[in-house]
């Protein structure tokens, strides 16, 4: 057929660019001689380095006689601890070890940091992501509202968080909020996040409460409900099935945007990202891997949102 | 609230006195309107678009202010300011011209809505009145779908059944059949003729004639946001006592 033949020449264009740009981006890593070094980040994401058994305390060490496990006696003090189930051992016996020293290994897989970032950054944003969802809610609610209280406070947070730049409000909510309350720089980055989506989503879920038809909630008003019960049984439900796309790019943006709180003394999959790139003076490998981890992130979740949109079309 | 209506029967239900409605654009919706409806009356209201018939209806159950006037429903002042209106609306039924179900429920749960939220009526309860309601409107077998698989007369059978599920005094009727085929209006008027031979209290809106002469006790006809004329249907279309009507119906009648 035709049309199924000129197709394929399309697809064929497609390759073709996206051969051409990696062709591109190959040739002009060549011309600033940069050495490739893609074998070192793997070490970063899994490494087999296993994790070290330490010291609970100062001690001498004595080490039974098949090697398969180890007494610390305390130096100052009459403890005794007999530490087994390692693979490696990394003392002699006899020797003198202080508190928090490397006695043994145990081999096997751990994280690396690559990864150790990419779980902060996930369970940054998803915690973020149900305070933003109730923010949301509760500002676009405020947003159709016809309290001049609720609009005015609800218009305003929406003006205000929109009005300025994310980064801003990082710093503002690490330095000055978590310095006058006292927060931790995990809880300061969800805050920051949380009100910082919690503004998009306010107009999201304005615009999703303004498409469903009056009707609804005359029909349910002319049956007795109250505003809160009608918006709750009839208009809301309605709503968040409309603004469910929407919300799902918000979701999206919400892990991208993520990545400004390494700014503050927490790890996230861009600050591992950082950490990495010092160690090993190989930027290009890692940032290409970082971009790959979150798109993996995003993708993800957007096929989950596209999966829970198709069975909530069936309804 | 419960405050008694003076100078009227207690078996007037809905005593509407001098009402006046100007929109906020300026548009004058109703002038100087007042109607009773007695306890068991069918009430038909005719006229041509624009007339105010819809703003009239509205107004009985407070989805429309009023700019001056009085309304009693059920002995109970509608547009006063301590007005529990979520109270006095499940005593009085509306069926909209564009059905208004809910689309993300299905027929069952549209029924039951009301009740449970509302009336605190327990779920099996409030199944058994729906599916009662639903074998009187001949959608017992549509329980479970939803109303985006019906048809419209079926839809507004099931709004009609809705508004029912609340045990209502009084049923309110918005151009009920104005939305439909024309193959699919009997279905309608014949659930509503039967609410209306059970005795319910009913405010129809409506372009049809046929019904209106059939099943009303009274025609009312409205013009300009006014009451032109009422009277007993035979009456009313056989030899009206008024120039505007008669304009009218000669027009509809045609």
């Amino acid at each position: 057929m035709q049309s199924s033949s000129h197709r394929w020449w399309w697809y064929g264009v497609y390759v073709a660019v996206l051969v051409a740009f990696g062709a591109t981006l190959y040739m002009a890593s060549k011309r600033i001689e940069y050495s490739w070094r893609w074998e070192r980040i793997p070490q970063y994401l899994v490494s087999d380095e296993g994790t070290e058994l330490k010291a609970p305390y100062d001690g001498f060490v004595s080490v039974a006689d098949d090697g398969k496990s180890l007494t610390l006696k305390e130096l100052k003090g009459g403890r005794h601890e007999t530490i087994s189930g390692f693979d490696d051992l990394l003392v002699g016996d006899g020797d003198l070890v202080f508190q928090n020293d490397p006695v043994a290994r145990k081999r096997g897989l751990v994280a690396g940091p690559l990864t150790l970032g990419l779980w902060m950054t996930l369970k940054l944003s998803a915690v973020a992501l149900v305070f933003a969802m109730l923010l949301g809610l509760v500002a676009g609610l405020g947003r159709v509202s016809r309290n001049p209280a609720a609009y005015a406070l609800a218009t305003s947070y929406v003006e205000l968080i929109r009005g300025t730049p994310l980064l801003v409000q990082i710093f503002i909510f690490y330095f000055f909020f978590g310095t006058v309350l006292k927060l931790s720089a995990f809880t300061a980055g969800v805050a920051a996040l949380a009100v910082f989506t919690g503004a998009y989503i306010a107009e999201i879920m304005r615009a999703g409460i303004e498409a469903i038809p009056r009707g609804q909630m005359e029909a349910a008003r002319s049956l007795g409900m109250s505003v809160p019960q009608a918006m709750r049984h009839v208009v809301l439900p309605q709503a968040f099935k409309k603004t469910l796309p929407p919300l799902a790019g918000q979701f999206i943006n919400l892990i991208k945007d993520s990545s400004l709180v390494s700014v503050m003394a927490l790890t996230d999959l861009t600050k591992a990202g950082r950490e990495v790139v010092a160690s090993t003076f190989s930027p290009f490998e890692v940032w290409f891997t970082v971009a790959v981890m979150y798109l993996l992130l995003t993708g993800t979740l957007s096929v989950l949102v596209r999966r829970l949109e198709k069975r909530l079309a069936h309804d | 609230m419960t405050e008694p209506v003076s100078a009227v029967a207690p078996e007037v239900l809905i005593d509407v006195r001098d009402v006046g409605k100007t929109f906020a654009n300026g548009v004058v919706g109703l002038k100087n309107v007042s109607l009773q409806v007695r306890r068991g009356e069918v009430v038909c209201i005719i006229g041509p678009s624009g007339s105010g018939k819809s703003t009239l209806l509205r107004t009985l159950n407070a989805l429309e202010t009023i700019t001056c006037g009085e309304i009693h429903v059920l002995g109970q002042s509608v547009h006063a300011s301590k007005a529990d209106l979520n109270r006095l609306r499940t005593h009085v039924g509306m069926v909209f011209q564009s059905f208004n179900l809910f689309p993300h429920k299905t027929v069952l749960q549209n029924l039951m809505l009301a009740p449970r939220v509302v009336a605190g009526v327990g779920e099996p309860e409030a199944r058994r009145r729906a599916e009662q309601l639903l074998a009187k409107v001949g959608l017992a077998d549509k329980a479970a779908a939803h109303p985006g698989q019906l048809s419209g007369g079926q839809q507004q059978r099931v709004a009609i059944a809705r508004a029912l599920a609340m045990q209502p005094d009084i049923m309110l009727f918005d151009e009920p059949t104005s939305a439909l085929d024309p193959e699919k209006v009997n279905e309608v008027l014949d659930v509503m003729q039967v609410l209306a031979r059970e005795g319910m209290t009913m405010c129809v809106v409506t372009h049809e004639m046929g019904f209106a002469r059939a099943v009303a006790h009274r025609v009312v006809f409205m013009e300009a946001g006014e009451i032109v004329y009422q009277d007993a249907p035979q009456r009313f279309f056989d030899a009206p006592d008024n120039e505007r009507l008669r304009g009218f119906l000669g027009q509809v009648l045609k």
